[in-house]
């Protein structure tokens, strides 16, 4: 898996950075559209100057009366009511069904793949997302227009009641209702998860006092067990895990008794460097693009000076450990297959900034598709100024909090790809249900998007067609980074017209469309990149889905999410629930409810 | 008509009294999605509501009254004029805090029950808690749906939706009451009911407008009415003045004779009068049948009349 490492940026920075200017920008956009189309429609209904002044006192009166005016207790009191509707309407039945489903994958998930609790972290969370998601858009786009259908609204709008506490006490009830089963089905998923990994083995006859033994093979798996002095043995890891033995003396024989799987539920705490490549003759370089492999991951080329080196801030032993613990994913690419059990091999070096200092190679075996871990003691030998010499990891290598990690290949014509995420220091654990509980957060921030979403359209559309709005949205999120990537170029193939013109023509993506004349292509290229700016700014503003999905995968690989992100995340929902609720406001404002 | 209407309101204030519903050339045009002109419901209203008393809006189906009354809590917006409601605009949403509103069907939430509902809207009026519960207390037992407190209202009856709907618009113990067809959906006896709670609520000090096209609800409880025909108003006036027909003189009485009443008619024409009609009132079909519900409640299982 590849994390994007734009996630790990702190709060304020992005906050600074992306968050307030796309809000402020969104805010402007929006407040312009609404002002114009308003204004327009005013025109038409009262006249320009009469109009205006229609529009002025709207706005007027929402920060002058309604907005100070919204008092809390009647938000509850809508709240309350949404959950009982919710709740005497059955939608606890969703939870009925997600129980279901969860007996179900019991059965088809493979307990023997490569990290079971991976499998089982995805599949729960990510049926979990989903299944929020849609009770958000039921529960909320369907309740304000029945209740402007049954005309219930017209006992609701002739009391003391404004459009914001409406809206909110919508917002707040469904949010409850799907808080309390996203409670429920966090628990269920959290016991469903561990004890599906739980699993425990015995051990093979071996010989008496030995100290390596097998042990039998459960779960599709055995272990190799190693005992210490003191008798207690430790299996090596396999499928992600692996288990203390605790030995026993019964009646004058042995009992080996496991320990359930360790470090199947992990988050571990990445650090994450600045990646840049050498080339071949050790001179500064941009990694080689061996093809259309990965678009995100350079390689380096076997047996020569070209490097990958990765430079870490702020390490220091308080943060790491005494050992330094290097994890990586590492992908081979091979110019022939020579061995494929063996594996290409490699070596890490680590290397203070100014390159002075260095350690020895550490080799290494390149696990594709798996984690690579290599434990760095804090005494190692190396070299300074080309002379062998003990080495600290911390006084000697590390100079000003800084440490450079280089990833070489060793074997000829065979390369390693690697983008910037795939290298990482770990700076420990953090607790496993913290992380959990983090991922649950994150579907809770996207239930209460949609919820906001659903209410919003809700407000002016009927049931269905606020339903299949909201869902516009969530699925205008996925697809927005197109627009993005086709305007930087990242896609070739230009926009909308001159995808249509190349889809018609049978004309190559990758070369500049023939129209005929030049100038006709210079035209529609500078059409085509408008309309892709407008559509990047438009999709810019939608929330993006699959980040909040993508925390899924966090969890499941065992890496924990990062609090920035938590408060990032935050962050934008409530500027959701702000922004949804303001346009709200106004549609019900406007709307006469006995029309 | 103004020394009445101090005697009718208790509230010792006799200042004088600034209408409590006033429109000013209300109008309004039903305009279709392109917004061209569809219908004109409602064309320059002129009417006084004033405190304490009863006003009816009377027209038949499709004269402008509903639009009025929905005009008049904002429910619509006006096309040209404006209503005004305690001196407040009427779109105006603090004006709400002394209305209570009838809807011509009782909109509620069905999936609630009576204690809910009416615990619902007090909420909505942030009243404190003990309040809220001793109103709806007197509310439920006051519209006599004690028995069907904790009943979900999707199992109610329209005679009982109507009454839950009833304490609703009372829940906040409104100076204003409006009414919308408040009769629809109710049998005699509940009609009956209704129109002794709006008798007794006008007395309490409240204003109340209703409307209708039941006349005999109009004759039996409005102090003024307002009568609306395609959107315009065509009369407007005390009840009692209205249908005073001030040339003809009913006489009642009892045990005359044929020959008595041959004599009476020879007086009349003496007298340079002309005799319309003689003959033996009947009941009205309201009243028979009022009378029967009230002897089989007097005597169960009996047949009444005779």
């Amino acid at each position: 898996m590849l994390f994007d490492l734009e996630l790990m940026t702190p709060f304020w920075e992005w906050f600074t950075t992306v968050g307030l200017l796309n809000g402020v920008l969104l805010i402007a956009a929006l407040s312009a559209i609404g002002f114009a189309v308003c204004y327009i429609v005013a025109v038409y209904l009262y006249g320009p100057s009469e109009g205006f002044y229609v529009i002025a006192e709207v706005i007027s009166k929402f920060f002058r009366d309604d907005l100070p005016k919204t008092s809390f207790r009647r938000i509850a009191a809508f709240a309350r009511l949404a959950f009982q509707e919710a709740i005497r309407r059955k939608v606890l039945a969703v939870f009925a069904v997600f129980v279901v489903g969860l007996m179900f994958a019991g059965w088809y998930l493979n307990p023997g793949a490569d990290d079971p609790a991976k499998l089982y972290i995805s599949f729960v969370m990510t049926s979990i997302s989903y299944m929020m998601m849609m009770l958000g858009l039921f529960l909320s786009s369907f309740s304000l227009p029945a209740d402007i259908k049954n005309r219930t609204i017209y006992t609701i709008v002739t009391k003391p009641v404004r459009p914001t506490e409406i809206v909110l006490g919508r917002i707040l009830g469904f949010t409850l209702v799907g808080t309390l089963l996203l409670v429920v089905m966090g628990i269920v998923s959290f016991i469903f998860v561990s004890r599906g990994i739980v699993h425990y083995h015995e051990m093979e006859p071996m010989v008496a006092n030995a100290r390596k033994g097998i042990s039998t093979y459960d779960a599709r798996h055995s272990h190799t067990v190693t005992f210490s002095e003191d008798g207690t043995g430790v299996t090596d890891e396999v499928k992600s895990h692996k288990h203390t033995v605790s030995v026993r003396e019964v009646d004058g024989k042995k009992v080996y008794e496991f320990g359930p799987p360790e470090g199947s539920l992990q988050a571990r705490i990445p650090v994450f460097g600045k990646l840049d490549f050498t080339g071949r003759d050790g001179s500064k370089g941009d990694g080689i693009n061996v093809g259309y492999e990965d678009t995100r991951r350079k390689y380096i080329d076997g047996a020569s000076l070209s490097s990958a080196i990765w430079t870490f801030d702020d390490v220091a032993e308080s943060r790491f450990g005494e050992n330094l613990n290097v994890e990586m994913t590492i992908t081979a690419y091979r110019t022939f297959k020579g061995d494929i059990v063996t594996g290409v091999r490699g070596s890490l070096i680590l290397r203070s900034p100014d390159g002075k200092v260095e350690s020895e190679r550490i080799p290494f075996i390149v696990k594709e598709y798996q984690l690579d871990r290599i434990v760095v003691p804090s005494k190692l030998k190396g070299f300074r100024d080309g002379q062998p010499q003990e080495l600290n990891l911390y006084q000697d290598l590390v100079q000003a909090g800084q440490l450079q990690v280089i990833i070489r290949c060793n074997d000829r014509s065979q390369y390693f790809g690697m983008a910037p995420p795939d290298l990482y220091l770990r700076a420990g654990d953090a607790p496993f249900l913290w992380n959990f509980f983090k991922g649950f957060l994150f579907i809770w921030f996207q239930m209460v998007i949609v919820i906001c979403f659903g209410v919003m359209f809700s407000t002016f559309l009927t049931g269905p067609v606020a339903m299949i709005a909201t869902v516009s949205v969530i699925a205008l999120g996925f697809f927005g980074s197109i627009a993005s990537g086709s305007l930087s170029g990242e896609i070739v193939g230009g926009g909308p017209i001159q995808a249509l013109i190349r889809t018609v023509t049978q004309q190559s993506p990758t070369l500049p469309i023939e129209v005929g004349a030049e100038w006709l292509a210079e035209g529609i290229r500078f059409v085509d990149q408008g309309i892709l700016g407008l559509l990047t700014v438009l999709t810019n503003a939608l929330p993006n889905f699959p980040t909040l999905i993508s925390t899924a995968d966090f969890v499941a690989h065992g890496i924990n999410l990062f609090e920035g992100l938590v408060i990032r995340h935050s962050a934008v929902t409530f500027g959701y629930l702000c922004l949804t609720t303001i346009i709200s406001y106004f549609f019900l404002k406007t709307r006469e409810f006995a029309a | 008509m103004a020394l009445k209407l101090e005697t009718a309101a208790p509230k010792p204030t006799p200042k004088p009294v600034e209408p409590v519903i006033e429109t000013r050339s209300l109008g309004k045009i039903y305009r279709d999605f392109w917004g061209r002109k569809k219908v004109y419901a409602l064309k320059s209203l002129d009417i006084e509501v004033r405190q304490g008393e009863i006003f009816g809006l009377l027209g038949p189906n499709g004269s402008g009254k509903s639009t009025t009354i929905k005009l008049i809590l904002g429910l619509l917006f006006p096309t040209s004029g404006r209503a005004f409601v305690f001196g407040k605009d009427s779109t105006d949403v603090s004006k709400n805090e002394r209305v209570g509103y009838l809807p011509e069907e009782s909109y509620l939430y069905k999936f609630l029950n009576a204690e809910e509902t009416l615990d619902f809207y007090g909420r909505l009026f942030e009243m404190p808690a003990d309040i809220r519960r001793a109103r709806t207390e007197r509310l439920i037992k006051m519209v006599g749906l004690e028995r069907s407190r904790r009943r979900q209202l999707r199992e109610y009856s329209k005679g009982m939706t109507r009454r839950i709907g009833l304490a609703q618009a009372l829940i906040n113990e409104p100076d204003l009451l409006v009414l919308d067809e408040p009769t629809t959906g109710l049998d005699p006896l509940g009609s009956k009911d209704m129109k002794d709670l709006i008798l007794k609520l006008r007395d309490e000090g409240k204003t109340i407008l209703l409307c209708s096209h039941q006349l005999a609800d109009v004759q039996d409880v409005c102090d003024r009415i307002a009568i609306l025909h395609q959107g315009e108003l065509k009369e407007l006036g005390r009840v009692d003045s209205l249908l005073k027909v001030r040339d003809v003189t009913e006489v009642h009485a009892k045990g005359l004779s044929d020959q008595a009443k041959l004599e009476i008619q020879e007086l009349i024409k003496r007298h340079g009068g002309e005799v319309l009609s003689v003959d033996n009132p009947t009941t009205t079909m309201e009243e028979l049948f009022l009378d029967i519900v009230r002897q089989s409640e007097d005597r169960p299982g009996h047949r009444s009349g005779g």
